[in-house]
Parts: structure tokens; sequence; C-alpha cells
């Protein structure tokens, strides 16, 4: 590595950026997939592997990608909720890998929903 | 440097890797985090991160969950697979590896929602959990560096100098020197070489924030010691780093060598004209070497002793140059002034203390760490919001700040702003940041003493007043906490203190009497207590207490000896050793609030040992198979003394005087005599022949009761003091007071003391169907266990909460197991009549406020939260009184309490050949307060009576005599535990008013005997 200018640091923080923002709890958004038991079953891991996969692909640095328990709607497994910032939540149903790359180019990078795979806007209150 | 890698990853474990989480396993932690990943097919996905501390220490290994933020602390091998299938791979984060707050019951999953984080501000800790800091890649990601580039590109080093004052930083090492004047006093010096040193060399015992940050985060030091030598004109730099923090070295020579190699030290850094570079220099822990002029000398290669200044460093340092110190915080601090601005940084803090300090929190404190918080913050905030409080809910006595150069602060000024200026006012310094957190437990004399030994050793010895000083205080501290302590210890050591301030040459003499003044200036009774009444409070000083149980006794009941006998079986040998200090041990050995078991050594990590009830056993053993320890007057005198009472105090006093062969006659206005005892005290816990048992005993030593006799109306104390050579008035407290609130006077509102005498002595007593007694201490469990006895629905109400009630534990357990429903949090404001017939109570609910200065929270009223309770009958059981009226010694003094005043040493009142002891003395207290009171009447009215001057003899505590340990078997150190107490069953209990708790079987009270750790023996080979 030769000797760094000052550009350098940002070109260095451009690289770093993903991890920052993910260790700030910080990002453009949020994609949950929900990995219960039934949402392996159903092919979850798949799900995830693609968007793994995606995202080192498109270099996509700024979505968190995070996994969480059964979504309660064990039937129509795989699920996945997108999160975007300030928006509410938007829960897809039944998913395949196509399907999630569909939805990571259309909602994640586009920003609009893609109805036919939404289950529903927001989340149950947890009170 | 390697293509960076860590983005490519979903879930980052941000692994505690600090000294403290490493010496916990965190490492290994690692290890098996990175196969159980791989296991699962998730080592594509998750990635395990070493971060440098965390500082929540307390509770390590600790790991942050990012992006999540969810806090695991006490990582375990053991718990991985799991961890890993939960969390990691189904997102169910685990709960039992959250935290949960010592006060609450809720694991709180997130880092930030945790006091002990959520308080902090970070400045020089911002990067501490969430970089690695062995990736320089991480820090410049986080704005790392930049503060650099503009130092050296957009300001001139006038300019950054002028920033740094205008930010108001002051020295973080100890002293507050203001860093912006430093650098601009050394930038002004005449030369071109010059040197800057970062002072990491950290020697106060319980501080370790700069290790901490060279561990979490070494380029914030590197950085900022770029930005000083580019506004001092400095081209070399050393980091002077104790040698006893391996890691930390590491991990900042792994920095050094990543930043060389993009060109951040070295030469022409960013293509400008400043070139700097740094060397580490190992120290080898000397604690003087902390001292800047010590510290360069050790640098040179000399012997690490201070020299006189000036010239200061910034003048004449490092091989005569002029050279600028800066402790790791400073360092750590400059880049975020630079890159954020002064304005910003000056917002914080207070008018002449700016930002944050980084605070090492240990001792005696729930949640151990380090903190970094807004200068201002009071030592409040920092103990309890963050802190989480004292473990086991024991009283805040005082805070050491500063180390051993700083001073003691009490828990009266527990409000106190910390900033420099406010610590430097009450006797302590800032210093570098150590708290060391202490409670009750705590003795000041050991503190000033475990201080002094500590600079003690790490005096270099060049001036006398600090080497020779220092082992004059530490032989005083000594003595005073051996019981050897003599008048004028106190003088001497304060003379000697300000001596060894004012003669020595540098920081390390000038403060190191701090400690010795601080405590003096605010527990000088605590001094005085070990050198005049030979007593530690604390429990703390061996050679005065020799056993916790046996100097908190108020009656110096020789616990661990009578306990080493049950242990061997020698059941009559301890019964004789419990009697020797106490004629009342079946009573004792029932209602007791035992001290001693609250302070017992084994009950800090396991069940304290059943004092008590092993008393009961002995005194009931005694009674039941007739092996009476016999006892007999020393002589037969012919003096007479009458004893005005015959509650504890009485009996105890009339018991010593029989003995010494005095003619004793006790004076009981009662129809039965034992006061309190047999008045107060219901039958199923005191049943009547046990008292009678103990009573007759008093009588066979020649005490004559008159009972049914009223001093005042049947007989004048007048006339008493005439016919009898002393007097001693024990009369107790039996006047409950009143709640002085509307309505209290209606008819069936009553008092308990009156209610549970009219039981005791057998009276008819009427109360209705829905009773309610209101207060919290023996008398109100007492008399709502009475009423459930008596087939009542019974409720108590009490302000505060359990944990404050003052009433025996197991007592307010065995109410609850009775049926009684407990009300805590409940005040009544008012009670409610209808034509003269009592209805209800009104109440309201109480909330824990504001904590006082003792740290407790005190109940306010929660407003609007008004409720009623319907009632028959109100018993008012809040406290009591003594009733003098019937005495007709108007000549008396008496306090603004309506008890007697006395002389607190020799019990004598005001009228010559009076004595007064026991409740009506000191207000309602304990039977063996009141009995400690008897024996000392006694020894004072014999020493009256022979016409010898009244004084007390002070002595250490010490066994009389010894007995040996009995060595326990590796099983019975495994399995033995303190047997459960055994109760008749409740639904048996309400029939009648037989005695409630079962004694110890003796094989029971043997092995639980065996318990003991003898703590007596220790002092023995102490001494």
């Amino acid at each position: 590595m030769p000797k760094l200018s000052i550009k350098d640091l940002d070109k260095i923080s451009e690289r770093v950026k993903k991890t920052t923002l993910l260790r700030e709890g910080a990002g453009r958004a949020k994609i949950t997939v929900h990995m219960g038991t039934c949402g392996i079953a159903a092919g979850a891991r798949g799900i995830m592997n693609t968007l793994m996969d995606e995202f080192e692909k498109q270099e996509i640095k700024d979505v968190i990608l995070t996994s969480s328990g059964c979504a309660g709607l064990c039937s129509r497994e795989p699920m996945a909720t997108v999160e975007l910032k300030d928006e509410a939540p938007v829960k897809y149903v039944d998913l395949t890998p196509e399907k999630m790359r569909r939805v990571l180019a259309e909602h994640v990078n586009g920003g609009r929903v893609v109805s036919e795979y939404a289950l529903a806007k927001g989340s149950e209150r947890v009170s | 440097m390697n293509e960076y890698s860590s983005d490519k990853y979903r879930l980052h474990l941000m692994l505690c890797a600090g000294t403290a989480c490493v010496s916990n396993k965190s490492f290994k932690i690692k290890v098996a985090l990175d196969e159980e990943l791989k296991k699962q097919g998730l080592d594509r996905e998750v990635i395990v991160v070493m971060t440098g501390c965390n500082g929540f220490c307390a509770v390590g290994p600790v790991m942050t969950v990012m992006p999540d933020g969810i806090f695991y602390h006490s990582v375990t091998n053991e718990i991985i697979p799991h961890l890993v299938e939960e969390h990691f791979l189904k997102g169910r984060p685990v709960k039992r590896l959250m935290f949960t707050p010592p006060t609450e019951k809720i694991a709180i999953p997130k880092m930030m929602d945790i006091g002990f984080f959520s308080r902090q501000t970070l400045i020089a800790l911002r990067n501490r959990g969430l970089i690695d800091p062995e990736i320089i890649d991480e820090y410049i990601a986080r704005d790392g560096y930049r503060a650099l580039a503009k130092a050296l590109t957009e300001m001139s080093p006038e300019e950054i100098i002028t920033e740094v004052k205008k930010s108001g930083l002051r020295g973080r090492g100890g002293a507050g020197f203001p860093t912006g004047l430093k650098w601009e006093l050394c930038r002004n010096q005449p030369g071109d070489s010059k040197y800057i040193i970062c002072n990491a060399d950290e020697g106060d015992p319980g501080a370790y924030m700069d290790r901490s940050i060279v561990e979490a985060d070494p380029h914030s030091v590197i950085e900022g010691m770029l930005i000083g030598a580019r506004a001092i004109g400095a081209s070399k730099g050393y980091v002077y780093i104790r040698a006893e923090y391996p890691l930390a070295m590491k991990r900042l020579e792994i920095a050094l060598d990543q930043a060389r190699e993009y060109g951040l030290i070295g030469e022409k850094i960013f293509d400008t004209d400043f070139s700097f570079d740094i060397s580490i220099k190992q120290g080898a822990g000397a604690f003087v070497c902390g001292e800047e002029t010590s510290l360069i000398g050790s640098i040179e290669g000399r012997p690490p002793e201070p020299r006189q200044r000036p010239p200061y460093p910034v003048e004449s340092g490092l091989w005569g140059k002029p050279t600028n110190i800066n402790n790791v915080e400073t360092w750590a601090t400059i880049p975020v002034i630079i890159d954020r601005g002064a304005d910003w940084f000056s917002s914080i803090g207070t008018q002449l203390s700016k930002g944050t300090k980084v605070f090492s929190l240990v001792g005696k404190i729930n949640n151990t760490g380090l903190v970094e918080v807004p200068m201002g913050i009071t030592l409040r905030e920092i103990i309890y919001d963050i802190g989480g409080g004292i473990p086991k809910g024991k009283k805040f006595k005082a805070i050491q700040t500063g180390g051993p150069s700083g001073g003691c602060i009490p828990a009266s000024l527990i409000n106190l702003p910390v900033d420099y200026e406010k610590l430097t006012e009450a006797g302590s310094i800032m210093g570098s940041g150590g708290l060391i957190v202490m409670d009750e437990d705590t003795c000041v004399v050991d503190v000033a003493k475990y201080f002094i030994d500590f600079t003690n050793d790490e005096s270099c010895g060049k001036c006398a007043s600090c080497r020779d000083g220092s082992s004059e205080l530490l032989e005083i501290l000594r003595r005073i906490s051996r019981g050897d302590g003599k008048e004028g210890d106190l003088q001497a050591l304060e003379e000697l203190a300000n001596a060894i301030k004012d003669a020595s040459m540098c920081g390390l003499g000038q403060t190191l009497p701090n400690p010795v003044l601080s405590t003096l200036k605010y527990f000088e009774d605590e001094y005085i207590e070990h050198i005049k009444y030979k007593r530690c409070s604390a429990l703390v000083c061996k050679g005065i207490i020799s056993s916790a149980c046996q100097h908190i006794c108020p009656i110096s009941q020789d616990v661990p000896n009578y306990v080493g006998l049950i242990a061997q079986g020698k059941f009559e040998e301890a019964i004789k050793v419990v009697r020797k200090e106490n004629p009342l041990p079946l009573i004792c050995g029932r209602v007791c609030n035992t001290p001693c078991e609250k302070k017992c050594v084994a009950g800090e990590w396991d069940d304290p040992i059943a004092i008590r009830l092993l008393k009961r056993f002995l005194a009931d053993y005694e009674m039941r198979h007739g092996v009476v320890v016999e006892e007999k007057p020393k002589s037969d005198k012919k003096e007479k003394v009458a004893i005005v009472g015959s509650g504890p105090a009485g009996l105890t006093c009339a018991h010593s005087l029989a003995l010494e062969g005095y003619k004793v006659t006790v004076l009981e206005s009662q129809e039965i005599p034992g006061g309190m005892l047999s008045l107060c005290i219901p039958d199923f816990r005191l049943p009547k022949e046990v008292l009678k048992y103990e009573i007759d005993r008093i009588k066979g030593l020649g005490v004559e009761i008159k009972t049914n006799t009223t001093v005042g109306k049947d007989i004048s104390l007048n006339k008493l003091k005439d016919e009898y050579n002393a007097v001693f008035i024990a009369i107790g407290a039996y006047k409950g007071l009143k709640m002085k609130i509307p309505g209290e006077n209606t008819e069936g509102v009553i008092d308990a003391i009156e209610f549970l005498m009219d039981i005791n002595l057998g009276r008819q007593v009427e109360i209705g169907d829905l009773v309610i007694v209101v207060g919290g201490g023996n008398s109100a469990i007492d008399a709502a266990r009475v009423a459930r006895r008596l087939g009542k629905d019974t409720k108590i109400l009490y302000r505060r909460t359990r944990a404050e009630m003052p009433a025996i534990k197991s007592e307010i357990e065995e109410a609850l197991n009775e049926g009684v429903d407990i009300q805590f949090l409940a005040a009544p404001i008012n009670v409610i009549s209808s034509n003269g017939r009592l209805e209800a109570v009104e109440c309201i609910r109480m909330e824990l406020g504001e904590m006082d200065q003792s740290g407790r929270r005190r109940p306010v009223p929660a407003e609007g939260s008004e409720f009623k309770v319907g009632v028959d009958t109100l018993i008012l059981a809040i406290s009591q009184e003594p009733d003098i009226s019937s005495l007709d010694g108007n000549q008396l003094n008496i306090s603004k309490w309506n008890t007697l005043v006395v002389d607190p040493e020799t019990l004598s009142t005001n009228i010559k050949g009076i004595f007064a002891g026991g409740d009506v003395v000191t207000g309602p207290n304990t039977v063996t307060e009141a009995m400690a009171h008897g024996k000392t009447a006694a020894e004072m009215i014999d020493k009256y009576i022979k016409g010898e001057k009244l004084e007390r003899k002070y002595e250490v505590t010490r066994p009389a005599l010894y007995v040996q340990a009995v060595k326990l078997t590796e099983e019975e150190t495994k399995s033995l535990k303190r047997p459960k107490a055994q109760f008749i069953p409740t639904d048996r209990r309400l029939k009648d008013f037989a005695e409630v708790e079962l004694g110890f079987t003796e094989a029971d009270a043997i092995l639980e005997a065996k318990r003991c750790l003898r703590c007596d023996l220790e002092a023995k080979e102490e001494k």
C-alpha cells in the first residue's frame, strides 16, 4: 500500500462503509428473513444466501440484512420483511430466490413495493 | 494491507478483547464461536470481531451483536451452539445471556437501553467496541485521521493551539493543567528539536482507562500525538507504557506499523512538510514514573527519580529539549476537538471543566467498568444510574477519587458534581479517573492504611519526607487498626501529613497524604472509635474485632467459640460460653434480630451461619436436659440496688449485680415480670414458660421481683433513692405514637402495644373482622399475626418497600405464610367513620422518590393514587416512646423524644445514684441493645457503690478461650448447607398460640456449627 493521500481516506471509508453502517445499526433499509424452523424448512436459507450473494455482486453497502424467528404465518414461508428507512415494513410471503431478487431490485433499490408478493404493510403491535 | 473483508458479513459479533474480558477467556470464546458458525454453515454470513474494552467489565466476557445492538454478557463456551442456532441462524436473541439490572427482573436486550451504557457520552472512547483495533481501515472509516488531515492542510500550528485552548481541554492525567496552554509554552520555546510524550504509565490501583483506550483504539492516541507534534513543532514522540500492559502494547505496535505503512507516520505526511515518528518505551511499572520528570529520566535511561521543577519539561525535558507530556486520554480526545471544533467540545461539561472524563468505576459497585461521562455529572448519577448501585442493597459509604493521590468523599456529598474544582474543594482530586466505591463494610482507617502502604512501597526514596514520612504514617495507621491507637495519634497523623505535603518534591509525595487527610476530615469519628472505643463498626480491622459476629453483638457473645464447641458435640461447655455473657439465651435464641448473622462472613457467598438457632439449641438443651450452668454470687454484699422495670435491661442488670453479691429488688408495675418480653411478644414467638425459666434462674440468685408495683404511684422515686444505694431505671418505651391524620381518635382505632399486652395478660379483647395494622416493625407483624389467630382478615399497610421493613425478615415471611396481606408503599391519610363507627381508612400509594444522602430512596406520595380500604379495627404500630408520666422523677432530664437523658458512657442520669438504660433511654430498640445497657449499668453501679471513678474500660474484642476448629471432610465442605428452619405447618398454627418455630435437632446443630469459618482463629494468628 503506497502512502495515503487525503482523498484515500474517503476511499477507505467508502470501502468499509457497510461495516461502519452495520455497526452503527444504521442503513437505508433493513431486510429481515424469517428463519424459524418453518422458514428454514421452506427454504429461508436459500433466500438468505440469495441476498448475501446479491449484496456482494451489487456491492450493496447500506442495507442491513438480518434474520428473525417465525413470523407466525408458517404456511406462507419463506417470508421476509423489508423496511425502508422511515417507511412502514412490508412482509413478503412464499418467496423464492427469483422473487427475492425482484423485491431487492424493485423495493429495496427502487422504492416500489412489489404488491404481488406482499402480504400486508405493517407489523403487529408488540405490547 | 489485505483487501478489507468484514463488509461481506451480515452479522458482526463484537466480542470484547480488552484485558478484563481476555482474562475471562474471550479468546477461547472466539475460537468456539468460529467453529460453531462453520458447523452451522454461517461462517460466510457472520463474523466475530475482537474489539477493545467495551467498558462493562463486571459482566465479561461481553459481546454486542450488530446491527441489532443486542448485548450479551457472561458468554461461556457451553452456550455457544445454542446461541449460534437460536440467534445467528433463526434470529431469536437468547434471553438468558442478556443483562438484567440488579434491582430489576426483566432482561434488557439492547445495549443502548442498558443504563450503564445509555448514560455515557463517548469522546475518548468513541470507537470502543465498534472497531477492530488491529484494522486501521475501520478507524479511518469512523472519521479517523481526518482531524490530522485538517490540522495539516487547513490549520496553522498556532490555529491548532488556539483551538485546543478554546476547547478548555485540561490534562486528563491528574493535575488538570490546560492542554492548549502547555502546548503553547512548549511551542514558544526556542530550538528545533522538541519532543512529545504520551504518558501511558497508568499506575493507580483500580484504574485502567488508559490501558483500555490503547487497547480499544490505539490510532486515536497516535492521531492526537501527530496533531500535537504539528502544533508544537516536534518531530519525535514516545509512548511510555508499562510492561504490565502487553495487550495494549501489542495493539499499539500493530497500529504504529499500519500507520507507518499508510505513511501517516514518517516523512512528509499527507505530502506536507510535516514529518513525525513515534517509538514505544516500556516502563517497568514504577508508580513514580507517572510523574513527568521521573518518566523522562526513565526514557533517558536514568533511575526514575523526580527532579526539581522549574525548569518544567516544556522548557527542558527529554535530553534537555522542550518536551510536552500528555496522558493517553488527553491525546485520544484531541482529534475529536480538531474535527468537531472547540465550540462543540466546550459545550459539554462545566464552566471550568470541559468535555468528558473517563472513569474506572470499581469497588463495591454492581456495574464495575469503564465509563465516560460529561464533566459535572453527580457522583450519585455515576454510582446509581450508571454503576447500578451498591451490591446486596448495602449502604454507600464513601468514594475514593483520584487513586492513592486522591481523597475519600463521604456519602453525604453524593450530589457533588464531578469536575476538577468541586473535587478539589471536597478534599480530593480528579486524578486520572479512578473511582473506588466503598460500602458500609469498608473501614476508612483500613482504606487509608491500604493507600499509604501502596505509596510507601512506591516512593522512590529521594525525599526523606515522602520516604520516611509515609513509613511513619503507615506505622501509626497500622497501630490504630490493631487497636493500639493512642491519644494524640490523630494530631500526629495530621501534622505529619501536612509536613509530607510541604516538603516533598514531586506529586507522589505531595499527594500521598490525601487519603489520610480526607478520611480524617470526613470520618474523624471512625478514627476515634478505633482509638478510644476499640471498635471498628465496618468490622474490618481484625486486630480489633476478632470476629465480626462477636464484635457486632451488643453483649459481645463469643459466637465462634460456642459454635466451635457445638461442632465438637460439647453442648454443656458451649452453653457455659453463652451464659458467660448472656443471662437470657432462651430468649435471644428466639427473638434476637441477629446483627451477627447479617455480618457473618460465611454469608458473603452462602447463607450466614444460623447463630440464633444454634444458641436456641443450646439453651433448649440446657433446659430440657437439666444440665444447668450453675451461677453463684461472688460474695455477699449488704448494699441494695433497686431496678425499675423487669424487661431485658432490668433483668440483665439484676443478674449482673446479683452475681456481684448485691441485694437487688426489681419493681415491676405489671402483674407479670419480663417487660416487653412478656407483655408484647406473643407466645407463638416466645412461650411464657421459656421466659419463666430464665426469670426463675435470676430469682435464684437472690433477686426479688415485686410485681404490681409502680414507681411514682406505689413508691416514690425519691424514697427508692433514699432506701437503696443506687437505682436503675429501665421502664421501656410503651406509649404508642399516633399517625397524626384526621379521624384517628375514632373508636376502633387501637394501639398495637396495648392490644398485644391485653392478649398476653389474658384479657378479653374485642376486635372486628376486618383488621388493618399500620407499621413495619416487629410490633406490627406481631399484632397482625395475633389478629390472624383470632380469626380475622388482616392487612398490614407499610409506606416503604419490603426491603426497608425493620421487622425481622423471617417473621415477615411467616406473617405472609399465615395469610397476612401486606400492602407495601401504602400510607393512611384519613380515617373514615360514620356515626362514630370506624368504616374505612383512606390511603395513598407511595413511590420511591429521590435518593436521600444515605443513598436510600425516600417514599413520596403519588398524587391522585388515593384509595379506600374497609376496616373494623385499625391497629397502630408506628413507633413508641417512653411514658415517664408515672415516674415522679420530675428532676430527671428528659429529651425532646421523651427519653431519659444519660451520659452515654456511664448511663448515669443527672441525679447522682440514679442510672437509666434500655428503651427508656434509646427509644424502641432491640433486646440485646437493652441487655447491653443492663450490663453496663451494673458495671457502673458497682463502681458507684464502691466509690470508684465512673468510667468505662474499652478493650478490643477477643475470644475468652481457644476452641479447636473441627476439620471437615471434603464431602462435608461441598455438601454442608444451612438447615432450613422448621416451623409447625401453617394450617395448624392459627388455632392457638403454640410456638411456631421449632429448634434444631442435635444432628442439625452439629452440621450447621461445622460450617462456621471460625474467623476468631484468623485474628489469633495475626496477633
